[in-house]
């Protein structure tokens, strides 16, 4: 819809949340999803959960964890600065300085290569440039983790000979490394210790990156991001031609729609970043004009950082529309009167579709509930916006709309037959309908169904992505990524040859590894139809994939890939050949495109350890996203002005497992309202202690940004670490001791209220992906 | 036991199995991990129902009692409220009327020896009076209405069936908690006005030391109160507050104490109740049966001469110096 | 006959509260009443346990026991319920239930305490199984159904185990055969005057 309006300026709630894995992840070996799967957590026999909360946040997937450790006697290793209920269950709880992923990381990689625990052959045959992180890691002996981090360095090495040695070691992680200025960073560190030590590709092994609600990896799936168009496609010409070609619609008409080239190929400004879009002067807006229209659809106003200046933004705006079943923050947050409206919108439960499991499966999801009242859901609400822009026709030419409703199957159709580089095509509506009819016969570990069944036979549950080839094709989906052990047409694959042949005379393609019962028995590149022309596999295809592919670039045929191959025929040809249409390259310990294309540490913004700032300072100023990233100079303006002397504590945030994101609905539903009635902050005895705070007293908390503050109560714990203190992010309604209940329309107001903790939260971006930084900053607390 | 049992022998198993495995494996071999203990730091159930009466957590909802996990007390309290305090209570309450009944069947109401004269004496005014029967008569319902609670789904309950019982006992309820106001009002108005009658003075000792008027031959004399009247207001008032007090705490429930401060005072309020309950019985048999001429004091208010002049000379003699009493025989002179 | 018990395994809680949500649910439990209710022991130290708590439906049950009215009575399935007719409000059973699992809304005199509620194993009342007075005084009942208490069936982790005793009981000893611990099985000494013996 935003590419038919002619913008890039389209995000989604993982800019906040796992942009920067997704960006990490894809430019280390291929796609930037959950390698594994929750289930196949039970097959691990180190389970390692740094920077993630799963008890709160994912608390079923603690049955998959908690199994796992109880059935292989499996070690628990738990490292977060919080001793949360995840930390409880732990057979190893790691208290560390929040924002020092990377050298804790590295602190584990030096005593891994000193005593030679890393996994050799595989690094010699799957990953390129592991001696560039070598050289880097000899920066950090035990001496220098501890300065920076804390942890001592037994604890460090056990932990490191524990993940490295007993496998298969999985990695789980969450919002504790993607919310960082270096969150880009941070995850590549992570997926540098699995390659390391061989823990990719395999049953209980993975990095097992945990997404944050229903259906955010469809979201991030589909392209609702500023970077890209859907299906990870990117946005250069190419990738246009490719949806042109898919929607059926002229390359030159959607052209049109944009200012012009340069900008229909430019990233958009992500979620994290439009107040400054709106506020700051034109001239340091890399656009037309300043944002000045915003259409918010199920996003809460109170989870980005900065709220007090997101309350200006709000004000400047000429319209605002918000699209949700709740008011939401967006409505009472700011003093805005005029230009506002409010769209009712179902809930997933009052509409048909599928929805993306962090484990890449789909699941087909009924209309259990009508919309009630007048509320419509997305898919129809977009078509009458659209239908109101002019370009409804175009845009649902190959969607049926019924009497205003739009048909879900047919967008899964549409999907499926774009969806050819992330392996979204062969999850038919009619395979996935059967799956949920089916869902007693897969196996609770493996996710397959049986092979003899005649419905879903040799399936893996949901057809997790890749799943390729046409429906026709039945592939039953990939339940682990990049696995050698089995035929890519089981589900099996290698990792993505994405970033080219050859670098500086190093080999990218894999050193004799490959899929099992591959003919290539070496690593080779993506498939295009010149490739297959090469192996004499050309004649394998049909004639009429071949006419398709004819279609798709009659100027060129031999350059069409695998990715915008729209019969999917060279796919399919591929793997019957036991070839993964991607190629079989190596996985990017260094990854040259990045701002650090080796992880680096770098303190955060406002980080309490001005001491390290010289040594670690964050990347410089520039222009990113269309808007200027300012964090160093911000960063430098701290340490001088001593602002960690005013504000000596570090604020982190995170979740509850009563509430779910902004809370608007979790904290209207009056049987979760009364598990936690008030906003808190949790602080440790001692620093309550020194300020004269009990516990449930009224406290007053200040940021370091524009004398930001907020009241709340007191939580004393010994959760926390001395210096270390903690709040929930869902709570809103409140604003600066103010409570703004009054302002919500009549009987829309939730039931709790409650100050946010994006008030208080600060500057700080990732370079690469836009990513916030509310995982620590600095705050003072003192008895209200 | 059973745990720390299992946890002995596991101890022993795993030390062994540990030698056992150190002194098999060859000297060279690499260092293993050392297993998994994960529950090195673990709470049994035993170990915290040792450590603490109550094993108490912590629970974000607003509610005082939800933090308490488990209080075993309850269990002691059960046992005290349904055995002890059940046969406690029926030894005292029905003992005592025994040997009321004793005391009337052996020593007979006790008489004016010298016979009425006909002459009244104005003992208490209208409204000490009323004070008194506004304490009395709550006393009588609170007395009843509580003994109900613990009493009366073994006596009442197989008589009229479980619907009534509840209606009634429900309604008993409301009488036992809404009749406690009126009863200390009259509690205090009792207090103030008779405190200063009820100190006690050399002339009880001997009164008591002659058996208080129960010994034929003795006549001991006695204040405006004698001993046995000046204990039951002492016993009274303690009593009075002790169940007045245990009450509020049990009619404004947490607001003041935890479970274990609610299961004390509920413990206090019915021992005490039915200690009083027995002094009650007691002082209603001296002031009704079991002495001649006793009850017209609180009746009417007024006395027999020689009823006063026989057991509390010396308020007669103190009465008749401020001029109190008229109509006095010209050969009147006080006993002794 | 069975022997409905609840067990919650302290290993596997984790305080999601998924059962107290599933039980307010499902039984509409008003604001203010706690049925069910996780406790955090040892919060932010080492050996730290969260446990579910509700009626354990004790074999010999000290709110029956205390009833000034004798409102409780046991069914065939050994499940501790109670008539809300009969029952006075009189506060009793709560100081006698080492869980503390009697709630009273606090409306009646001075607010103190209405009628009792508690975990009934979602087996209803005294009315007639599964009639709207059933419901809207006691809440759901799933045993007639056939079915097992909701909050165990929603449980994350399968923490919280419902069923006959002998069944659930052996059921963990097998876990903890399996894992090689387990704290013990929260409250079973107390209520059922026996242990499991692993």
């Amino acid at each position: 819809m935003a590419a038919f309006w002619g913008t890039n300026n389209a995000d989604h709630q993982a800019r906040i949340c796992h942009s920067t894995t997704v960006a990490g992840v894809a430019n280390t070996w291929g796609y930037g999803a959950m390698t594994n799967s929750y289930n196949d957590i039970r097959n691990a026999k180190t389970i390692m959960v740094m920077g993630g909360n799963p008890a709160e946040a994912h608390p079923v997937s603690l049955q998959h964890i908690l199994e796992g450790k109880e059935l292989n006697r499996a070690n628990m290793i738990v490292i977060d600065p919080r001793m949360t209920r995840t930390a409880a269950h732990a057979t190893e709880y790691v208290r560390v300085r929040p924002g020092t992923h990377i050298p804790t990381v590295y602190g584990m990689l030096w005593h891994i290569f000193k005593n030679g625990w890393e996994d050799k052959e595989f690094i010699h045959q799957r990953v390129y440039g592991m001696e560039d992180i070598r050289k880097e890691v000899e920066k950090w002996p035990p001496d220098e983790v501890e300065r920076v981090t804390g942890l001592p360095e037994a604890q460090v090495k056990r932990i490191a000979e524990i993940f490295a040695k007993e496998k298969p070691s999985t990695l789980i992680w969450a919002m504790g490394q993607t919310q960082y200025t270096f969150g880009t960073a941070n995850v590549r560190a992570s997926c540098i210790l699995l390659l390391a030590t061989g823990n990719v590709g395999g049953f209980g092994s993975g990095a097992n990156i945990f997404r944050g609600h229903d259906n955010v990896q469809g979201a991030t799936d589909l392209g609702l991001d500023v970077t890209t168009l859907p299906l990870y496609y990117g946005l250069d010409e190419n990738a246009w031609r490719h949806w042109c070609r898919v929607w059926e619609v002229d390359y030159d008409s959607m052209l049109s729609r944009f200012v012009d080239k340069t900008f229909m190929q430019t990233a958009g400004i992500p979620s994290t970043r439009w107040f400054d879009a709106t506020l700051l002067p034109k001239d340091q807006v890399s656009q037309p004009d300043n944002m000045k229209a915003m259409f918010i659809m199920g996003h809460g106003g109170n989870t980005i950082t900065r709220m007090p200046q997101a309350v200006k933004g709000i004000e400047a705006l000429d319209l605002l529309v918000v699209c949700d079943p709740y008011p939401t923050t967006w409505a009472v947050l700011s003093e805005r009167k005029n230009g506002t409206y409010l769209l009712p919108a179902g809930t997933s439960f009052e509409m048909n579709g599928t929805r993306t499991a962090s484990n890449r499966s789909l699941q087909w999801g009924e209309q259990i509930v009508k919309p009630i009242f007048e509320c419509k859901n997305d898919y129809d609400t977009m078509y009458l916006l659209a239908r109101k822009l002019g370009f409804a026709d175009q845009m649902f030419k190959n969607i049926k709309v019924e009497n205003g409703s739009v048909s879900a199957e047919d967008i899964l159709r549409e999907i499926n037959r774009g969806g050819w580089s992330t392996g979204y095509c062969g999850q038919s509506p009619e395979r996935l309908k059967a799956h949920m009819r089916n869902q007693s016969k897969f196996d609770l570990v493996t996710l397959r169904a049986p092979k003899g069944d005649l419905e879903v036979g040799g399936d893996v549950y949901g057809l997790p992505w890749p799943c390729w080839g046409t429906p026709e094709f039945k592939h039953p989906g990939t339940p682990v990524l990049y696995n050698i052990s089995l035929p890519v047409k089981e589900g099996g694959g290698t990792f993505r040859a994405r970033f080219g042949v050859e670098r500086d005379g190093v080999s990218l393609l894999s050193n004799g590894s490959y899929s099992r019962d591959s003919e290539i028995k070496d690593g080779y590149p993506e498939f295009t139809l010149s490739v297959l022309k090469r192996l004499g596999w050309d004649k394998d295809l049909t004639a009429q994939e071949m006419a398709v592919i004819q279609q798709v670039n009659p100027a060129n045929p031999d350059a069409v890939s695998w990715q915008i191959d729209l019969s999917g025929g060279i796919q399919r040809v591929a793997i019957e050949h036991g070839c993964i249409p991607y190629g079989n390259g190596k996985a990017r310990a260094n990854a040259w495109n990045l701002p650090d294309p080796i992880p680096v540490h770098r303190e955060v913004i406002f980080t309490s350890r001005p001491d390290l700032v010289a040594k670690y300072p964050t990347l410089p100023d520039a222009r990113q996203f269309r808007v200027p990233n300012i964090g160093f100079t911000i960063q430098k303006a701290a340490v001088d002005k001593g602002v960690v002397k005013q504000f000596p504590l570090i604020l982190t945030s995170g979740r509850l497992v009563e509430y779910e994101g902004g809370g608007e609905e979790t904290r209207s539903n009056k049987w979760l309202a009364e598990l936690k009635q008030f906003m808190f902050v949790e602080i440790n005895p001692a620093d309550a202690a020194e300020r004269g705070i009990k516990e449930s007293d009224w406290v007053w908390v200040t940021g370091p940004e524009g004398n930001a503050k907020a009241k709340m109560k007191a939580l004393v714990t010994e959760r926390m670490g001395k210096g270390v203190a903690w709040m929930p992010y869902h709570f809103a309604g409140w604003f600066e001791g103010v409570d703004q209940r009054s302002k919500y329309p009549k009987g829309a107001d939730p039931i709790v209220l409650g100050e946010s903790v994006n008030t208080l939260t600060t500057y700080g971006y990732d370079p690469f992906t836009g990513m916030q930084e509310p995982k620590a900053t600095l705050c003072q607390i003192r008895a209200a | 036991m059973m745990t720390s049992l299992l946890g002995f022998l596991r101890f022993i198993f795993g030390a062994l199995a540990i030698a056992l495995a150190v002194l098999v494996t060859p000297i060279h071999a690499e260092p293993q991990v050392p297993p998994v203990n994960p529950q090195a730091s673990a709470i049994t159930e035993q170990s915290l129902l040792q450590q603490a009466p109550r094993i108490e957590g912590r629970i974000d909802i607003p509610n005082e009692t939800a933090s308490v996990l488990m209080q075993p007390d309850g269990r002691v309290w059960r046992y005290f409220h349904e055995v002890l305090l059940h046969w406690t209570g029926a030894i005292l309450i029905l003992g005592t009327i025994v040997l009321l009944a004793i005391a009337y069947f052996v020593v007979g109401r006790l008489r004016i020896s010298a016979g009425r004269s006909g002459i009244k004496v104005l003992r208490f005014s209208a409204f000490e009076r009323f004070s008194h029967w506004l304490t009395a008569t709550c006393f009588v319902l609170l007395g009843l209405t509580g003994l109900n609670i613990t009493f009366g789904k073994l006596l009442l309950l197989p008589l009229i069936g479980p619907e009534a019982f509840s209606t009634f006992s429900e309604g008993a309820k409301y009488v036992h908690n809404f009749v406690s106001f009126p009863f200390v009002l009259g509690l205090v108005l009792i207090i103030t006005i008779w405190m200063k009658d009820n100190v006690l003075r050399k002339v009880d000792i001997v009164w008591l030391k002659e058996g208080g008027g129960f010994i034929p031959s003795k006549h001991p004399t006695a204040g405006r109160f004698n001993a046995g009247e000046k204990l039951v207001f002492w016993l009274a008032l303690g009593a009075g507050v002790a169940v007045s007090v245990s009450g509020y705490l049990l009619l404004f429930p947490f607001y003041v104490t935890n479970i274990f401060g609610m299961q004390i005072a509920q413990g206090v309020h019915a021992v005490i109740a039915v200690l009083f309950i027995a002094l009650i019985i007691g002082h209603i048999y001296i002031g009704t049966l079991g002495m001649e001429g006793a009850f017209e004091a609180m009746g009417t208010g007024s006395v027999d001469l020689n009823w006063a002049k026989e057991h509390h000379g010396l308020w007669l003699e103190e009465e008749i110096a401020k001029g109190r009493v008229s109509n006095l025989p010209a050969s009147a002179t006080p006993a002794e | 006959m069975a022997r409905m018990k609840f067990l919650c395994d302290a290993e596997r809680c984790i305080d999601c509260n998924a059962c107290v949500t599933a039980c307010k649910n499902e039984n509409e439990v008003p604001w203010g009443i706690n049925r069910r209710r996780v406790v955090t022991i040892n919060d932010g130290k080492p050996g730290e346990r969260s446990v579910s708590m509700a009626c354990m439906h004790c074999t010999d049950p000290p709110c029956a026991s205390v009833c000034p009215v004798s409102c409780f009575y046991v069914t065939l399935d050994h499940v501790v319920l109670h008539s809300k007719d009969l029952c006075i409000g009189c506060g009793y059973c709560f100081y006698a239930c080492p869980f503390g699992a009697p709630q009273y809304p606090k409306v009646g005199n001075f607010g103190s305490r209405g009628k009792m509620d508690k975990c009934t194993y979602c087996a209803g009342g005294p009315e007639p199984d599964g009639s709207p007075e059933e419901f809207a005084k006691y809440g759901a009942n799933r045993l007639a159904a056939g079915k097992l208490p909701l909050c165990a069936e929603m449980c994350s982790t399968k923490s919280l185990l419902a069923g006959d005793g002998e069944i659930i009981a052996e059921i963990y000893k097998d876990r903890v055969r399996k894992r090689g611990y387990g704290t013990g099985a929260w409250g079973w000494t107390t209520a059922y005057h026996e242990g499991i013996k692993v």
